[in-house]
């Protein structure tokens, strides 16, 4: 039989990963344009408290982050149940995955919109306000169009890195394509044959996900000169 | 009745006084030049005119109606009203040295989004206007879904040139508008700037070009080290200058 009937547990442990990678995307990316624009802010304490936090995010392997923030998380809630005298109130695997990655990932996206938002000529940002936009007008219509040029490339970077980071989250005990696989693999001893195909399956993701980015990059270079040598 | 007033201008650079109270009125139809050589202050007085840099002092009022400003930590002024800056804002439009053309727009939609996400005009009507003032700046409808990076210099500030006309603004301000172009490119866009000239508009250049400050504007303004030195008609301040400052600076460009 194919996979030996464990197609539908791989298939349900990819959507796993999937839904983890895609989640956490979006909100490291809210993180990071949010920490991006405070790392720009004029305020010494709002850059203060974004640079340590991308310092000390960057500065420490995920896998360690991961276990910290994981079983903080949970710990930390213990404690609050407790002084309030509530019952144990236990983290969804799920959500705390999420959580970690958007938490960590931030960090990098913090970077790569910075960099991206120094990238744009500040004379762009000059004539939206010249013609009247409001400062929300002139970040959406102008600023964040031409950011995202600048940022896709460090976008697909850290996406590409975030999806194979999701691998970590099994060591909290959630379901995804590492799990599943493994699971399959030990129960029928075929260890070789399920790892490759959970290296397969990771493949299938970052390849879609390649396609789109490119046409992503496409869409936002729109009135570039590409030059040719 | 004055379109544009300004009164007794001041700009602070930390403690480098750049403006010294420059002051300007403009009637309608009023093309004024700003000369001077580099550092006199020009450009910053003209950034100041629509806040893109904050005065320290002074009062600017369009039409009439003044500005309303509240003076920040540092001493610089700021809108009492965001809002009402705004509006002076639509009614100002700025042409810039370096164009600044949003690079992600294409010539038609550059033209056509203040007027529709500022004023609030329909897409038909925008587009109805660019195209007018497309043909006024002489660009055809061929170049109109071009990206500003596939054009000339010239045609990049005729398409910026259009941008601001679209605004249909009280006043028009011109930043070098030449200044960036090669020597062969500058007669078109200064051509399209008489003819605006010609048509009564009110416009305040900053400006290089001699030629222009005489033959086209009815009011020059020498400023030097912040302050006004001289002004008064073209034919009079260029060809019979008063102060040994404008004479140094009109012989080291004799056009």
């Amino acid at each position: 039989m194919f996979l030996s009937g464990f197609g539908p547990l791989i298939l349900a442990g990819t959507w796993v990963t999937l839904k983890l990678s895609l989640l956490s995307l979006i909100l490291a990316m809210l993180i990071g344009l949010a920490g991006a624009s405070s790392r720009l802010a004029k305020g010494r304490l709002l850059r203060g408290w974004a640079t340590a936090y991308t310092t000390l995010i960057r500065s420490v392997p995920d896998l360690v982050l991961m276990l910290l923030l994981f079983y903080s998380l949970q710990l930390g809630l213990n404690q609050c149940t407790e002084a309030l005298g509530l019952a144990q109130i236990d983290i969804d695997p799920f959500l705390a995955g999420v959580v970690t990655l958007a938490f960590i990932y931030g960090a990098y996206f913090t970077e790569t919109f910075r960099g991206a938002f120094l990238s744009v000529p500040a004379g762009q940002i000059e004539a939206a306000i010249a013609y009247g936009m409001t400062p929300w007008q002139s970040f959406r219509r102008v600023l964040f169009p031409q950011m995202m040029r600048f940022a896709l490339p460090g976008i697909a970077n850290n996406w590409q890195v975030l999806i194979k980071a999701t691998a970590l989250v099994s060591i909290i005990g959630l379901a995804d394509i590492v799990k599943a696989t493994q699971d399959a693999g030990k129960a029928t001893m075929q260890m070789f044959l399920f790892a490759v195909v959970g290296a397969l399956m990771y493949l299938l993701i970052t390849t879609v996900s390649n396609l789109l980015l490119i046409w992503l990059e496409n869409h936002y270079s729109a009135g570039v000169r590409k030059a040719v040598l | 009745m004055y379109k544009l007033t300004v009164n007794g201008l001041h700009k602070k650079y930390g403690q480098h006084e750049v403006l010294k109270g420059v002051s300007l009125k403009a009637r309608a139809g009023d093309v004024i030049s700003i000369i001077g050589s580099s550092g006199s202050g020009k450009s910053t007085f003209l950034r100041c005119i629509n806040f893109l840099e904050q005065p320290c002092a002074g009062e600017i009022s369009l039409n009439g109606e003044l500005l309303q400003t509240v003076l920040d930590k540092k001493g610089s002024q700021r809108p009492r009203d965001p809002k009402q800056l705004q509006k002076m804002r639509t009614e100002l439009s700025m042409v810039f040295q370096h164009f600044n053309l949003w690079s992600h727009m294409t010539v038609l939609e550059n033209i056509m989004e203040a007027p529709m996400h500022v004023l609030g005009l329909s897409r038909a009507e925008a587009l109805q206007r660019a195209r007018k003032y497309l043909a006024k700046v002489g660009l055809t409808e061929q170049q109109e879904n071009k990206y500003p990076a596939h054009l000339s210099g010239g045609q990049q500030q005729r398409v910026a040139i259009a941008r601001a006309l679209a605004m249909e603004p009280e006043v028009m301000l011109f930043d070098e508008p030449t200044s960036a172009l090669d020597p062969e490119l500058v007669g078109e866009v200064l051509r399209v700037m008489q003819a605006l000239a010609e048509e009564g508009r009110t416009m305040v250049v900053v400006t290089h070009e001699m030629g222009f400050a005489r033959n086209v504007s009815n009011h020059v303004i020498f400023l030097h080290q912040g302050r006004i030195e001289e002004e008064g008609h073209p034919a009079q301040v260029l060809s019979q200058p008063k102060s040994e400052r404008l004479q140094q600076f009109l012989s080291g460009s004799l056009k």
